[in-house]
């Protein structure tokens, strides 16, 4: 190893680092350590000025490692990186020391605020003797996709990318596309018929010369990584060849919560007690009947069931709300004359249109009434003999603080929107995490609420959290456009921080590859040893940190950059 | 014991007057800025739910609807346009009509040809009566009956006639309205409240039903007193003018034209002054239709204000033609005032607009004995 020439350097940041941190006192504590070869400080390091000022040092006096002691990492490392790069030296050879949000911002001691820079400073002037060029990678891209679901959200993808002329491999469990929206009747708040939307667009996929559609098709396994995957696909049972794509989209949706398993509603014991989904298959079918074939005179309608109870699920389902205005304009068409209660816990109107569409509703002679979610459920029991109703509601009225009794013929269940139980297996293939409701989790909740931690692979729709048809398909063009623009790279960029297995001394336990979240582990049978795969590796160090043999180091995070960055941060004693 | 909701009760409240009852989401605003609105009697918020769940019991037990004075400022601050304050005067009239044990006040305010109907009867039994009627009890329109510059009202329409229908009118009248506020008080504190009020309470408090009646200081409490004033004036002076017609008929309809400055002339004068001036508010802001308050005017709402106007100008005409002496002008206009005094009482009192004078300062009572209440 070269000797280390480090240059260190000090940033003002104006006033943010300046005004808690003696920015002097820190750089002429750091000039005289071991290989420091100069020590500067300068306003704004980040600035064209700044950077340059770097670049000249490294040129001028052969300068081999940098140090800048600024703010977070995940602001400028990229930047100074890029810096080092121009000037000639790998940027792996640069390490940055945190004096901002880890100190000037968090202290009110100027004094303790300088020594602790100076602790950080020396910390990562320490590290930096030990950093190693590492090597920048990428890999060509697969132009085709894997969309794994049928409803609107994978549809609208598929189009979306077959449209751009890139092949689409579409595969559905079910015997038919359309997904949950091919039961929907209208749709909210336009009531348009959701029919009429989806009938034309399963026609158009299914015709498209550059969609391969796989009905009645489960994924098996997916290997590979970003821009090269393969996939087993099983059609009724029976294994499929093997097929090859670069990008993948899970759109697996959700299924409706069933409400059987709360006592008070006695779903599956009175015949017309229905879900929201089976109420749509009456409406869909034009007739909106009790079990006895009779119309029903009173109809109620109990929103938020399964949903923002801890019992069941805390979370909202966002859309029942707005589902079960849009019955009552369905059911006030059909039976002008029916009673229509709308017993609900809050109602939300949170989008576009949709407050006014609450607002037109009420003028459809229904009756609100409210109840306490977290308090009393309401009781649905058979009607006394002489009563002129099949069923009876009792409920605390919250409005009113009324305990009431609701007469009703037809009660509609207005059921919370679950994650799938049976997709553990497409989980388990894409390497995809679930949050604790069992959605998938997005790699940022709002700058990348698309893409998921594991390179290539996207989520869209209501597998991510339930939502609205415009938000699934938003959702959807919005995946559909970051894998185009992939395919139009015809490479991406890979993470270089990996891990690396030292061969010789794997044991061969296999902890690390059950502790991968991004299965870029895997057992060599011949070698007897793990090995990892690059391009799936994302440097978490997760495998690192259980070897028991020590058998695994992270790139850029080895244990000797470690022990020195921490025998640096304790060196000082003040 | 939970209570039915009954959604066919609006079908009943829309008749009385009830617009959009579904408009309203509780936010609870108008309640929040009531003047009137106080712990234990919250309205109008939840007088409102209770109509849309059509609970037919607590809303007849409810005393609320007529402790509003309707100033209108709910109605303003509604963000949803539910117009608050005509949902509470929607209220008084159905309130009025299950008082009412006839059934009378119910047709008269969903039917405007049965109300109709029975002022015209009345009407045309006033006329038979002095055309028809009195000649035949031998008080014939004789030529010095009928001469120029002889007015000779007594003469024409006797006092002690007179004296004895105006009695059996206020008799039927009291009888009535007495029957109804039995009625409401069963229902308010009785039935549904299912309350106990010791007899002494009951004594104790009656100063506030006199209190009410002379001078409406919970109307008062509104912010805006302009109508305080002219509804005042309109009371005091109807009021006096019917104490003075039906107790004191022999000192006021005299033969004699007395002096300006008699208390018989001034006390004429002056509730003459107190129903114009408040029928004046009434009427032009009705048309206006600029104040909150009045921008919904039921039929009953006219009606009324129609049949008094009448009576008032009628009323004045008596007084100018006797005092210029026209004896047939004079009987003309007496027979006129008669025939809408008679049917604007015996409707407008016991089964309309007009009984809310009796209704509203015993709600004020009746709401006193609810605080000393001790559940039964």
């Amino acid at each position: 190893m070269e000797e280390p020439r480090i240059g260190v350097y000090v940033c003002w940041c104006g006033t943010n680092i300046s005004k808690m941190v003696d920015v002097e006192a820190v750089t002429k504590e750091v000039s005289t350590l071991p290989s420091v070869v100069l020590s500067k400080n300068y306003k704004y390091m980040c600035s064209d000025p700044g950077q340059d000022l770097i670049i000249k040092d490294i040129k001028s006096h052969n300068l081999n490692r940098v140090v800048v002691a600024a703010c977070s990492p995940r602001l400028h490392e990229l930047t100074f990186r890029n810096a080092c790069e121009k000037a000639g030296i790998n940027p792996y050879l640069f390490e940055m020391a945190n004096i901002r949000e880890q100190d000037s911002w968090v202290h009110t001691d100027r004094t303790e605020a300088t020594k602790k820079a100076i602790d950080l400073v020396i910390a990562a002037i320490r590290r930096v003797r030990y950093h190693e060029s590492l090597q920048k990678r990428s890999v060509n891209v697969d132009p085709s996709t894997l969309i794994i679901g049928g409803g609107i959200s994978g549809m609208t993808a598929a189009l979306e990318i077959a449209n751009a002329g890139k092949k689409v491999f579409l595969i559905e469990k079910a015997d038919h596309l359309g997904g949950q929206v091919a039961r929907f009747d209208l749709t909210f708040p336009h009531l348009s018929s959701a029919q009429q939307m989806i009938g034309p667009m399963i026609q158009r996929v299914e015709n498209h010369p550059m969609i391969n559609v796989y009905l009645n098709t489960e994924l098996k396994e997916v290997k590979g990584y970003i821009g090269n995957f393969t996939a087993r696909l099983q059609f009724m049972g029976v294994e499929q060849p093997e097929i090859t794509f670069g990008n993948i989209i899970a759109a697996v949706g959700l299924k409706p919560f069933d409400p059987s398993v709360i006592e008070e509603y006695s779903y599956g014991k009175f015949p017309d007690v229905i879900t929201s989904l089976e109420f749509e298959d009456k409406l869909r079918a034009g007739r909106i009947l009790t079990k006895y074939g009779k119309e029903p005179r009173n109809v109620a309608i109990i929103h938020c069931v399964g949903s923002r109870n801890k019992k069941y699920h805390e979370y909202c389902s966002r859309v029942c709300c707005m589902v079960a205005l849009k019955f009552v304009h369905e059911i006030r068409a059909a039976l002008p004359d029916a009673n229509i209660f709308e017993i609900y816990a809050d109602m939300r109107a949170y989008g576009k249109g949709h407050e006014e569409f609450y607002a037109m509703t009420t003028h459809k002679q229904i009756i609100f009434l409210m109840y306490d979610q977290q308090k009393r459920l309401p009781v649905i029991s058979e009607a006394h003999r002489d009563d002129d109703c099949n069923m009876l509601i009792e409920m605390n009225e919250l409005l009113s603080g009324i305990d009431i009794e609701v007469p009703v013929d037809m009660v509609i269940l207005m059921v919370n929107m679950e994650a799938h139980d049976n997709v553990k297996e497409v989980v388990r293939a894409i390497g995809v995490s679930l949050c604790g409701n069992q959605f998938f989790i997005e790699k940022h909740p709002k700058l990348d609420p698309v893409a998921t931690t594991t390179g290539g692979v996207y989520i869209v729709g209501t597998c991510q959290g339930p939502k609205d048809i415009p938000d699934s398909v938003a959702q959807a063009k919005a995946a559909a456009a970051r894998i185009l623009g992939t395919i139009a790279q015809g490479s991406v960029a890979v993470e270089v921080t990996t891990a690396v297995v030292n061969e010789s001394l794997c044991c061969g336990c296999q902890t690390c590859i059950s502790v991968c979240p991004y299965t870029a582990l895997s057992y060599d049978e011949i070698k007897k040893a793990s090995v990892v795969n690059e391009v799936l590796c994302k440097g978490c160090g997760t495998c690192g940190g259980c070897c028991p043999a020590g058998a695994i180091t992270s790139k850029h995070f080895t244990d000797r950059q470690i022990l020195s960055e921490i025998e640096g941060i304790m060196s000082m004693s003040y | 014991m939970s209570v039915r909701v009954q959604p066919e009760l609006r079908n009943q409240l829309i008749q009385f007057g009830i617009g959009d009852w579904n408009a309203c989401y509780h936010c609870g605003t108008c309640t929040a800025q009531c003047p009137l609105s106080e712990e234990g009697f919250l309205f109008p918020r939840k007088k409102i739910r209770l109509m849309q769940m059509g609970l037919k019991n607590e809303l007849e037990a409810s005393v609320e609807p007529w402790l509003c004075y309707y100033c209108g400022d709910c109605s303003t601050s509604c963000p949803r346009d539910a117009n608050p304050g005509e949902l509470m005067m929607s209220l008084r009239r159905y309130l009025t009509s299950i008082y009412d044990w006839t059934g009378m006040s119910k047709k008269f305010y969903t039917s405007e040809l049965w109300e109709l109907g029975f002022i015209i009867a009345f009407a045309a039994l006033v006329v038979l009566s002095f055309l028809i009627v009195l000649p035949s009890m031998g008080y014939h329109f004789t030529r010095e009956l009928t001469a120029e510059g002889g007015v000779q009202v007594n003469a024409f329409a006797p006092i002690h006639v007179v004296e004895t229908f105006d009695w059996t009118m206020a008799a039927i009248v009291a009888s009535l309205l007495i029957s109804n506020i039995l009625r409401m008080y069963y229902k308010i504190i009785w039935k549904y409240g299912n309350m106990k009020v010791s007899i002494w309470v009951h004594i104790r408090e009656f100063w506030l039903l006199i209190l009410n009646f002379t001078v409406q200081p919970k109307f008062n409490k509104c912010d805006d007193k302009r109508y305080w004033l002219s509804h005042w004036f309109l009371m005091s002076g109807y009021t006096i003018m019917f104490i003075v017609i039906v107790v004191y008929l022999p000192w006021f309809q005299t033969e004699k034209i007395l002096p300006v400055w008699h208390p018989q002339r001034l006390l004429g004068y002056y509730a003459t002054f107190g129903l114009l001036f408040g029928l004046f508010v009434a009427i032009i802001g009705r048309i206006q239709r600029k104040d909150i308050k009045f921008l919904f005017s039921h039929i009953s709402d006219w009606l009324f204000l129609a049949m008094l106007t009448l009576t008032a100008i009628t009323g004045i005409l008596i007084h100018i033609f006797r005092i210029t002496g026209m004896p047939v002008a004079t009987y003309i206009s007496y027979i006129a005032h008669m025939s809408v005094l008679v049917p604007m009482i015996l409707i407008e009192v016991p089964f309309s607009k007009w009984s809310h004078l009796a209704y509203r300062p015993f709600a004020v009572y009746f709401q006193q004995l609810k605080k000393y209440a001790v559940p039964r």
